[in-house]
């Protein structure tokens, strides 16, 4: 196949995305998972079936993971429209009802969360949800009050209401969305059907009173295109803007102005640190070598966060193009990625974008025409967490044991193989393109002063909506989880947050209305971490918790140093005798003492963060402490019993 | 309870019917061939003493062993040859291949990379993914990732035990079931979570755990 030209890649940008009639089911792990695969092929067969002219096409997660499997439709006539728990009885509704009859499944859609403020065409379709916890559940009631209405007012047959799963609003009592316009109405009551349907279906008005006017929290920067391109096409990649970053870097920037535009954004590390990444590029290419290396550092470790797995399952090509920004903006001419061998699916995918590049030229020599050269290899991780730090990530692709050294020379200087080498996240690298397409100064809008741009986190834990969100930075963690994410499971109390896995610590509720950043996480005892975000309701033990977090450092210790090989084992030990009513009063100061020992002394960031989840829940949550120390072994027989039921 | 893989001298017991010939001699080889992936030597030697093979015989199923592993290794090495530090994906190689990386298939590549077996045992060692000892037939693994853990992981990991009988990281005693306890398999969001033979399960209740170890054991029973 002939190399392509930066017009080729015009061409394509230009092209209007895919065909109009469309069925896309995400299928990720979790889709999968959930059952998105059945959900396809019964979608397809369906079809055929039928012999409708719709394509039913596979893409990657849109993040709304406690709704899977996902299944996306546009088909002329119809609005847009997401449906979620999708079974395969549903999917054959889905064509038959949906497809053919212009009609919506009842009980399945998922609200738009582009919501809209004024009515254009005409209403032809209403959802209704309940949206708020208590007194039961009045959707139906509501759905057939509406019905009623719509029937008295002689618009039976013109317009359909059907329940929706999922409305993006919550706690805001019954909430209706019009469909096509999205105008959204909240806290509906009784009396207001009459009026909604009068005004609002009749006429096209916007009852002001009741509607829901904010915009969606989330801004998708890095998510641009998970849940809408088909990740093993490049095609479909190319019809999305892929490589137009990397086509106007190569062929009108000069390297330096590259890094410059990164400065202007202020973009940092998204793997936790939050290193500057202008500043990372530049200590690179200051260097002089013969030979520089690129790293796209995919070594998810922490458990509950799924980030980097949903970015390079949904959009691996964006992932490469940032990667291929990155080389270009440091002089390097090959990259590696690290991917963990628990994703099969990822791996996969990315070494599909990678072949499917280089057979169009986009990798190896003289890239779109330019004396850019550039070439990308996939290494896989093996289960250990500590290879997510540098060091140790640089000993694993080098076939070795993943034991971190000490830095510096840092790996800017002599990283892998000996040479000038960058590592950067891959939510980072998924970033790059969209701010290079749209400036520096786009992306500095979003976030604090400190803290530029948007963040992906994985919410999980005890919440109703378990799943992604990109977020500009500077949100509360509260709107997050409430507001985004639905609230707590069963509408219990929240007790705290876990933020940034077990590098990172607690924070409790009465300071969830902190605004994020870098900064602000630090100075609460935490970090932002990789982007997971764990839910804890009153029902979870924070020495527990913090047992947990312990247990897994010490089984991911790699042993080269003391503090943490030795600090880490005589820690759990301590918190293993308290958390069996053992406990003695001294042995708080002497955690503290040990913990303190372990962040000054230890190798690498491992051995360094490992004490803040102990730190942290010792800081918020002493009076647990206390309580298994005083209460002995009953109350800690007591507590065990309340964590065994929790679970059933 | 056995955890360790059937001792050599057990296996070889098994199998071995004499017949005084060449062709039955490698069938048995070949079985053995077919149940591994390739000829352990242990068992190979213990068979030849029960058999009172002769001596010329025996250096035939010397070449055979020798070559089938070596082969097998050869290609790995083939492949990554001309890349820089390839050991972690010659070993995901092997145990694509093997289910876990026997000692036979370590020793040949130390041969082959000429690399010392104390360095490559030091690199498996290491790392949590690769294994010492074959899997079983089916293997399940508990997902204990931070949300799955409050979900009630710890709870299923619990029910998985006792109805199979089984520790984690180990085999049941008929090698049917393998156990594993993994961190996150980043499906959070159908906390918690479990996955048997690939296929993942989400959502998972102590109550359902039986149902899906008889939905397993029937796949033996088709045929």
């Amino acid at each position: 196949m002939k190399p392509l030209t930066p017009a080729d890649l015009q061409v394509y940008a230009q092209r209007t995305a895919a065909p109009q009639n469309w069925i896309k089911v995400g299928l990720d792990t979790g889709g999968i998972a959930a059952g998105a695969g059945e959900v396809f092929d019964a979608l397809d067969k369906e079809k055929q079936r039928l012999g409708l002219p719709v394509a039913v096409q596979r893409t990657g997660s849109v993040g709304l993971a406690y709704a899977d499997p996902l299944v996306e439709i546009s088909v002329e006539g119809m609005p847009r429209v997401m449906y979620g728990r999708v079974t395969p009885e549903k999917a054959t509704d889905i064509i038959n009802l949906h497809v053919i009859k212009h009609q919506l499944v009842d009980g399945l859609v998922m609200a738009r969360r582009d919501r809209g403020k004024e009515i254009k065409a005409p209403t032809q379709w209403v959802l209704v949800s309940d949206t708020s916890p208590a007194d039961g559940d009045k959707t139906q009631f509501f759905q057939f009050s509406m019905m009623e209405e719509i029937k008295r007012q002689k618009l039976e047959g013109k317009v359909q209401v059907v329940q929706a799963i999922d409305m993006g609003v919550y706690d805001e009592g019954v909430v209706v969305q019009l469909l096509p316009s999205g105008v959204t109405y909240t806290n509906v009551l009784a009396n207001d059907v009459a009026r909604i349907v009068q005004h609002s279906i009749q006429k096209n008005e916007v009852l002001e009173d009741l509607l829901f006017a904010a915009a969606d929290k989330q801004v998708k920067v890095v998510l641009r295109n998970c849940g809408s391109v088909d990740p093993e096409s490049l095609d479909d990649a190319l019809t999305h803007q892929t490589y137009q970053a990397i086509c106007k870097a190569v062929t009108k920037m000069t390297p330096e102005q590259v890094i410059a535009e990164f400065k202007a954004s202020g973009l940092r590390g998204r793997g936790g640190a939050g290193f500057p990444t202008w500043m990372k590029w530049k200590l690179t290419r200051d260097v002089k070598a013969d030979q520089k290396y690129m790293v796209c550092n995919g070594d998810e470790g922490d458990p509950g966060a799924f980030m980097d797995r949903s970015v390079l399952e949904g959009d691996p090509h964006a992932v490469l193009e940032g990667m291929m920004i990155a080389a270009y903006a440091i002089g390097a001419t090959m990259g590696y990625f690290y991917i963990r061998a628990e994703y099969p699916m990822a791996v996969a995918r990315v070494q599909k974008a990678i072949d499917q590049a280089r057979a169009r030229g986009l990798l190896g020599q003289n890239i779109l025409g330019s004396s850019f050269c550039f070439d990308a290899k996939i290494r896989l991780g093996a289960g250990a967490f500590v290879c997510g730090e540098e060091t140790a990530l640089i000993a694993s692709i080098e076939g070795k044991r993943g034991s971190p050294s000490p830095r510096p020379p840092y790996p800017s200087v002599k990283g892998l193989f000996g040479k000038p080498t960058a590592i950067n996240n891959v939510e980072t690298l998924a970033g790059v393109p969209a701010i290079l397409l749209k400036g520096g100064e786009w992306y500095a809008q979003y976030g604090t002063e400190k803290s530029k741009g948007t963040k992906v986190f994985a919410v999980t834990g005890k919440v109703k909506n378990a799943q992604l969100v990109e977020v500009p930075m500077g949100i509360t963690l509260r709107e997050i989880v409430f507001e985004i994410c639905g609230g707590v499971l069963e509408d219990k109390a929240i007790k705290a947050v876990q933020t940034g896995g077990p590098s990172g610590g607690v924070i409790p509720e009465d300071k969830l209305d902190t605004a994020i950043s870098y900064e602000s996480l630090l100075l609460l005892g935490s970090i932002m971490g990789s982007g997971g975000m764990i839910v804890m309701d009153l029902n979870d033990c924070m020495v527990d918790v913090a047992k947990f977090y312990l247990k897994f450092c010490v089984d991911e210790s790699c042993g080269k140093c003391a503090p943490c090989r030795v600090g880490g084992y005589q820690m759990l030990q301590v918190l293993d005798r308290i958390s069996r009513g053992l406990g003695k009063p001294a042995d708080i100061e002497s955690l503290r003492r040990m913990c303190q020992a372990m962040q000054k002394a230890s190798l690498c960031g491992l051995g360094q963060t490992a004490p803040n989840p102990v730190l942290s829940t010792l800081r918020y949550f002493n009076s647990e402490y206390s309580a298994f120390i005083e209460g002995g072994v009953s109350y800690a027989k007591k507590m065990s019993a309340k964590a065994a039921s929790a679970g059933k | 309870m056995t955890t360790e893989p059937i001792p050599p001298q057990q296996q070889a017991q098994s199998m071995a019917r004499w017949k005084d010939d060449e062709a039955s001699l490698l069938g048995m080889l070949d079985e053995l061939e077919q149940k591994h992936g390739y000829v352990p030597r242990d068992v190979a030697d213990e068979l030849a003493r029960i058999l009172e093979v002769k001596l010329e015989r025996l250096t035939k199923i010397r070449t055979k062993i020798e070559s089938g592993t070596r082969k097998d290794v050869e290609e790995h090495v083939k492949r990554w040859a001309k890349e820089e530090g390839n050991l972690i994906m010659i070993l995901h190689a092997i145990q694509n291949e093997h289910g876990y990386v026997p000692r036979e298939v370590a020793m040949e590549l130390s041969r082959a990379l000429d690399v010392k077996l104390a360095r490559i045992y030091e690199v498996i060692t290491f790392y949590h993914y690769f294994k010492l000892v074959p899997p079983g037939k089916h293997n399940v693994a508990v997902c204990m990732g931070t949300a799955c853990y409050l979900k009630g992981a710890p709870g299923l990991l619990g029910e998985v035990k006792s109805q199979l009988n089984v520790q984690e990281g180990k085999t049941t005693e008929d090698r049917m079931f393998h156990l594993d306890v993994v961190r996150c398999i980043g499906c959070c969001g159908l906390s918690p979570a479990m996955v048997v033979d690939g296929k993942t399960y989400g959502k998972v209740k102590p109550t359902d755990i039986s149902q899906i170890i008889i939905e397993t054991r029937k796949k033996d029973e088709q045929p």
